[in-house]
């Protein structure tokens, strides 16, 4: 099978997934015990705003009849495939909930890609090292972090961390680290502005999505008050991970290096660097890959505890004010693209599976 | 595998084995009495909480099932049945809290106040200071809860040594091998420990739940007023607002601290001037009760349908692959945030403060989780040949998978239960932070509520009262998954562990 | 004879745990003569691969090759070499080939890219120059289709054939000695004949020495020059093969011949050796093989046997011989050597 076919054939068996995960989100917000018609418009809404409101939501029709529900389940899942996600009823109301959310992933795409490369980082490399120095004291002290490190739970970090770091005195020295250079930076919230150019919604305004990733790096010192300012939060998100990195790559590295091909690997002559980087290097890549992939679903759930923690405006902020709402139409968005997203990493992780290593064919990865 | 021998006829019953030889099983059981009888009132009053939880959850589930089919009438019924039943509970569990316990509130008690400003301490236990009388009873309590629970597996090693048909089974093997693992030990120890916060809350705080949280107007403290000198009477709400933990300089009662009201706080006060530790005890227990609750359900669903996948496979096992995997696709937090703000209001919420229904949902998005770790030892049982066999002689698969699939895999299910526990309690732990309606209802204590009520003093005096909820959390999810790395060398002792699986068990939330 | 490419004389290598020091070769001393093979055959747990694992310098902790023992390779004495010094003395003098040929290739990597690592380290060979000689090599271990084989992983290859990628592997690196643990354990009898006179092949071809260990007598009488028997740590036996096979002397070895089928005439039934190889964890002051063995008598667990000449170039190390002696005297001799320092400690 080659991977063109195995993609297509990957991608339709998504589809159902991708259906189910919508499906039971449509029944929690639309079946649910909540009318989110008298939470937008309050307690003392007049019986026409209701019936106008309720037309508008596509319960009922116009002639005062119930939408079935399969009929309103049809249209809601008809607009999601065909991208149509509508208009935010309450967050921002009346405004597309495109727009809504372009708004706000910049935020966390910078948290989020942070928080990975800071675990991997961290994790990766401390995880390789303790298996390479396996029983030795720097052994113990890292496994024994990395045990703690991914038992911590990210709000309660995100607590500890912001609130120490955002303190006065000897504890806050993060606020004013580098502020000669103009890197001040609050902790909790957007940084401080220093003029309007050094702020972070400045670095990505009004840039689709999509061209982020290509623009020119705008400034420097714009770059760094962002890091400064998202590293914290990075940190905490990218805990749990990097517990599980420093525990995992250990392990791997162990039962590597204790193989029977490194001991070939020796018989050949070859120095103890270069065993370590190719033989074992590439082994240990292997159970690492599930870990590094998992990392992304870490962190669509962990961004909205830290984001509220660090007052980060991000989709994460934005779920969690969108289902209290109920803003059905940003959550249904939301949930659409963190499903969409997650069967995608799915199936990248089992194709890097069958890259890295060969033994797993393109039919059995996945299963 | 060896066979299980035996030392006794194949057909003797316990019975005629315990009238042989008695001397062993009645040396267990006169101190295993001894030590029941001490506690007999706290002992009955857990049991009939435990009851009563039961009765609540199983109405509950008949309640939400006739709601469902609409048989709105049989629903009013369960309701009626359940208000019955655990009237009747309470009731004998109020009598059954009446009976003397010897390592309780009232024979040590903590509560007292001093007679002038260089004391006596009076109405203390010996008349020690507070500080001391309530150590004593912690220790004691604790002591006596480990000794106990070291006493019932004596229990199991005296049947096993005595009484058991069989010389030897493969779970002697597996207990041997986590006797000589210390970090499995730890994990059951920081089990131990939180069970009996749990258990035992009400005697470990040095106030109640009722009397410092829930209703703090309708009970009183007596103490030395320094100001006045005199012994005078608040009511503990009042005590209570004078004593908060605002970070500023006088509004601080740090840990291992008295407060104006001659109270001790082993953990400080939080912001409201409640008492932490009596706090944190009460969120033990209901914290415990929702993961156990959630991962009981959640390994039964798991076990059952794994089974049942690697008995039928094919379409069956395929159509449960899409159902986890669609569970699984929308983060797990985020199902969680959606389904209990949905059913903030709904009347399912009440029970045990919200516990139950966040247990419900906590199974139903954690199942996938454990299916899929225990799917594949399912799997490799399945092709057995003794599978084969029993499923040539015509055994129904029923009776296959309970005696011959069911104990290949409890193991593998305990494992990765017991690292998803983690994952639950700090889940729900999140959801009391994020607070809205989500979580558990206040004024139950609830773990991640101190978190998120201390979230701005941080950074000064008053650390204590986010920082200890959150390290509790973190030696219980350590301690569980050191637990699950002990059941797994115990059960396998050729594993290199590391398991991928495990990513979404620990923290993520 | 000539100048031995290796000697090893009286290695000890043990292993330390948390209760005890296990010696899982515990004196053994041996030559290879150039384009020698010689063998070493035990049950396992004898200490045979620990012994091949010693000379490779591949014993790591918690195991120690503890010091007197002395691995002459060329005229160097290998336990006094650093790692970088092994490392120049690995491959390209000293090669081995493992008991597991799936296990022993990295499965992550193509045979070739394998092969061509080889040949980098230890020729100086690159590129196009390196491929050619790779898939020369290949065919030199005959395997068909060499250039479309190079770029295949390890598990598209079968046991057969894995090994014999494997030798390719060593051959790469051009070894003068090659070690052979267990090489054809893992495979079919058809397919161990075929890798055993490639290998016979080979050490005609370029001279090679070979040690080769197995628990096998038949392989030993069709492979080796010269035979070593190893129980518990120990040479019990030394001889060349025809010498061995025609009359054997230690009741260990008579044992081992025994359970070859089709030896014994007239016996319907084989005969097996009862019990297993013991765990040596102290110095020995005793037999260690005399729980098993059929002649023992009391002074076998009172004096360590020590090697007695009893043919042209063959030893043995047990009570009943000098057997011209009488027993008493016999006992005596053993003593006197062991204490004249034959023995160790």
């Amino acid at each position: 099978m080659n991977r063109l076919t195995y993609l297509a054939k990957r991608l339709a068996l998504g589809v159902p997934v991708v259906l189910f995960g919508l499906t039971m989100s449509f029944l929690i917000m639309y079946r649910g015990p909540i009318d989110p018609v008298m939470t937008i418009l309050g307690r003392d809404a007049t019986a026409s705003d209701i019936r106008q409101l309720r037309i508008a939501l596509g319960y009922i029709r116009p002639n005062g009849t119930q939408v079935p529900i399969w009929e309103q389940y049809a249209t809601v899942m008809y607009d999601l495939f065909t991208l149509q996600f509508g208009q935010s009823w309450i967050i921002q109301r009346g405004v597309p909930v495109t727009e809504v959310i372009g708004n706000r992933m910049p935020a966390t795409l910078w948290l989020g890609w942070w928080s990975v490369v800071i675990a991997l980082l961290f994790g990766i490399p401390i995880g390789l090292f303790a298996g390479l120095k396996a029983n030795s004291w720097s052994d113990y002290l890292a496994s024994g972090g990395g045990i703690i490190w991914r038992a911590m739970p990210n709000f309660w970090l995100a607590v500890m961390l912001a609130g120490s770091l955002s303190a006065g005195g000897a504890l806050g020295w993060y606020r004013g680290l580098g502020s000669d250079y103009g890197l001040k930076t609050d902790v909790i919230g957007t940084p401080d502005e220093v003029g309007n150019l050094f702020t972070v919604v400045d670095l990505f305004q009004g840039v689709p999505v999509l061209e982020l990733l290509f623009l020119p790096i705008p400034n420097v010192g714009n770059v760094l008050i962002a890091f400064k300012w998202i590293l914290p939060a990075a940190l905490v998100l990218g805990s749990a991970s990097m517990g599980n990195e420093i525990r995992i790559g250990r392990t791997a590295v162990l039962e590597s290096i204790n193989s029977k091909y490194v001991e070939t690997a020796k018989a050949k002559g070859l120095s103890s660097r270069r065993i370590i980087v190719k033989h074992v290097g590439r082994n240990a890549v292997v159970p690492l890959l599930p870990v590094i992939m998992g990392e992304f679903y870490l962190l669509i759930g962990g961004s909205v505890l830290v984001e509220k923690v660090f007052s980060i405006n991000g989709l994460g902020n934005l779920f969690f004010r969108a289902v209290l709402g109920p803003d059905i139409p940003v959550v249904m968005g939301l949930v659409f693209i963190f499903v969409v997203i997650q069967v995608l990493m799915n199936i990248l992780q089992d194709l890097l599976y069958t890259m890295v290593d060969p033994r797993i064919t393109l039919e059995d990865a996945g299963r | 595998m060896e066979e299980p021998t035996s030392r006794f006829d194949e057909d003797s019953t316990l019975r005629s084995r315990l009238e042989a030889d008695p001397e062993p099983a009645l040396r267990w059981a006169a101190v295993m009495a001894a030590l029941a009888l001490v506690q007999i009132g706290s002992l009955l009053g857990g049991l009939l909480s435990i009851l009563d939880a039961a009765v609540v959850g199983v109405t509950a589930i008949f309640d939400v099932l006739f709601g469902l089919v609409g048989l709105t009438g049989a629903s009013a019924a369960v309701v009626d049945v359940q208000s019955a039943l655990s009237g009747a509970v309470t009731t004998a569990r109020d009598a059954a809290e009446g009976l003397p316990t010897l390592l309780s509130r009232e024979t040590i008690p903590n509560q007292g106040h001093l007679a002038s400003a260089d004391g006596p301490w009076v109405d203390t236990f010996l008349g020690l200071e507070p500080a001391l009388a309530w150590a004593v009873r912690v220790l004691l309590i604790v002591g006596y809860s480990l000794f106990t629970f070291y006493w019932l597996f004596r229990g199991w090693l005296v049947f096993r040594a005595h009484y058991r048909q069989a010389d030897w089974t493969p779970t002697d093997d597996m207990i041997d091998r986590l006797r000589d693992h210390r970090w499995g030990q730890f994990g059951i120890f920081v089990l131990a420990l939180f069970l009996i916060m749990a258990l035992f809350g009400p005697a470990l705080g040095p106030t109640t739940v009722s009397q410092n949280i829930v209703s703090p107007y309708s009970h009183e403290v007596t103490y030395f007023n320094a100001d006045a000198g005199a012994v005078e009477t608040v009511a503990a709400g009042d005590a209570n607002f004078n004593s908060k933990s605002k970070g500023a300089g006088d509004q601080n009662v740090g840990p291992m601290t008295y407060d104006n009201f001659n109270r001790f706080h082993p953990f400080g006060t939080l912001p409201n001037g409640r008492d932490l530790f009596t706090f944190m005890m009460g969120g033990a227990r209901i914290t415990l009760i929702v993961a156990g609750l959630a991962i009981g359900l959640s390994a039964l669903i798991a076990g059952g349908l794994a089974m049942v996948s690697a008995f039928y496979g094919g379409n069956i096992d395929l159509t449960l692959l899409t159902t986890a995997d669609g569970i699984v696709s929308v983060p797990r937090l985020l199902l969680l945030i959606m389904i209990s703000a949905i059913f903030a209001n709904h009347w399912l919420a009440g029970v045990l403060d919200g516990g139950f229904l966040l247990a419900l949902i906590f199974a139903f998005t954690g199942w996938p989780f454990l299916w899929r770790a225990v799917r594949g030892p399912a799997l490799q049982v399945a092709q057995e040949e003794w599978v084969d066999a029993a499923e040539s002689f015509g055994q129904p698969p029923r009776t296959i998978m309970r005696k011959h699939m069911f104990p290949y895999i409890t193991g593998y299910l305990l494992v990765y239960a017991s690292m998803s526990t983690g994952g639950i309690i700090v889940g729900l732990a999140a959801l009391s932070f994020l607070g809205n309606g989500l979580g558990i209802t206040p004024p139950t204590p609830a773990w991640g509520r101190a978190v998120s009520l201390g979230q701005s003093y941080v950074s000064g005096p008053s650390w204590h009262i986010s920082f200890i909820p959150g390290a509790m959390i973190v030696v219980l999810v350590t301690g569980l998954n050191a637990l699950g790395d002990g059941i797994r060398d115990a059960i396998d002792p050729e594993s290199a562990g590391g398991d991928d699986d495990e990513a979404a068990a620990g923290g993520g939330a | 004879m000539s100048e031995p490419v290796l000697s090893v004389s009286n290695l000890r290598t043990v292993f330390h745990t948390d209760r005890e020091t296990i010696r899982a070769v515990d004196g053994v001393s041996f030559d290879v003569g150039r384009g020698e093979t010689v063998g070493i055959v035990g049950e396992s747990g004898s200490g045979k691969s620990v012994t091949a694992r010693s000379i490779m310098g591949l014993v790591e902790s918690p195991g120690e090759i503890l010091p007197g023992s002395s691995i002459r390779f060329n005229g160097q004495e290998l336990t006094e070499f650093d790692d970088a010094q092994y490392r120049e003395i690995r491959g390209s003098g000293i090669g081995m080939v493992f008991q597991d040929p799936q296990k022993s290739l990295n499965p992550v990597y193509t045979v070739g890219n394998q092969i061509i690592e080889a040949l980098e380290e230890n020729q100086d060979l690159t590129g196009e120059e390196a491929r050619e000689e790779a898939i020369d090599l290949l065919e030199a271990v005959a395997i068909p289709d060499a250039p479309r084989r190079l770029d295949e992983y390890p598990h598209e290859f079968s046991g057969g054939m894995r090994q014999r990628a494997m030798i390719a592997m060593m051959l790469a690196c051009d070894p003068e000695f090659l070690i052979c643990d267990e090489p054809t354990t893992a495979l079919d009898v058809t397919i161990e004949a075929q890798i055993l006179e490639l290998l016979q092949e080979l050490q005609e071809e370029r001279g090679l020495s070979i040690l080769f260990i197995t628990h096998d007598m038949g392989v030993i009488a069709e492979i080796a020059d010269r035979v070593n028997v190893m129980y518990a740590g120990e040479i019990v036996e030394t001889a060349p093969v025809e010498e061995l096979f025609a009359s054997p002397t230690h009741p260990y070895t008579e044992g081992l011949l025994d359970a070859i089928p089709g030896r014994q005439d007239g016996s319907e039934q084989l005969r097996t050796i009862e019990g297993d190889v013991p765990t040596a964890n102290e110095a020995a002051s005793h037999c260690r093989f005399a729980p098993r063995c059929e002649h023992a008598f009391d002074a076998c667990e009172q004096a360590h046997p020590q090697h007695v000449e009893v043919g042209p170039e063959h030893t043995a190390a047990c009570l009943l011989y000098p057997g011209e002696k009488s027993r008493s005297e016999r006992v005596e001799h053993h003593r006197a050597q062991a204490e004249t320092g034959g023995d160790h400690e």
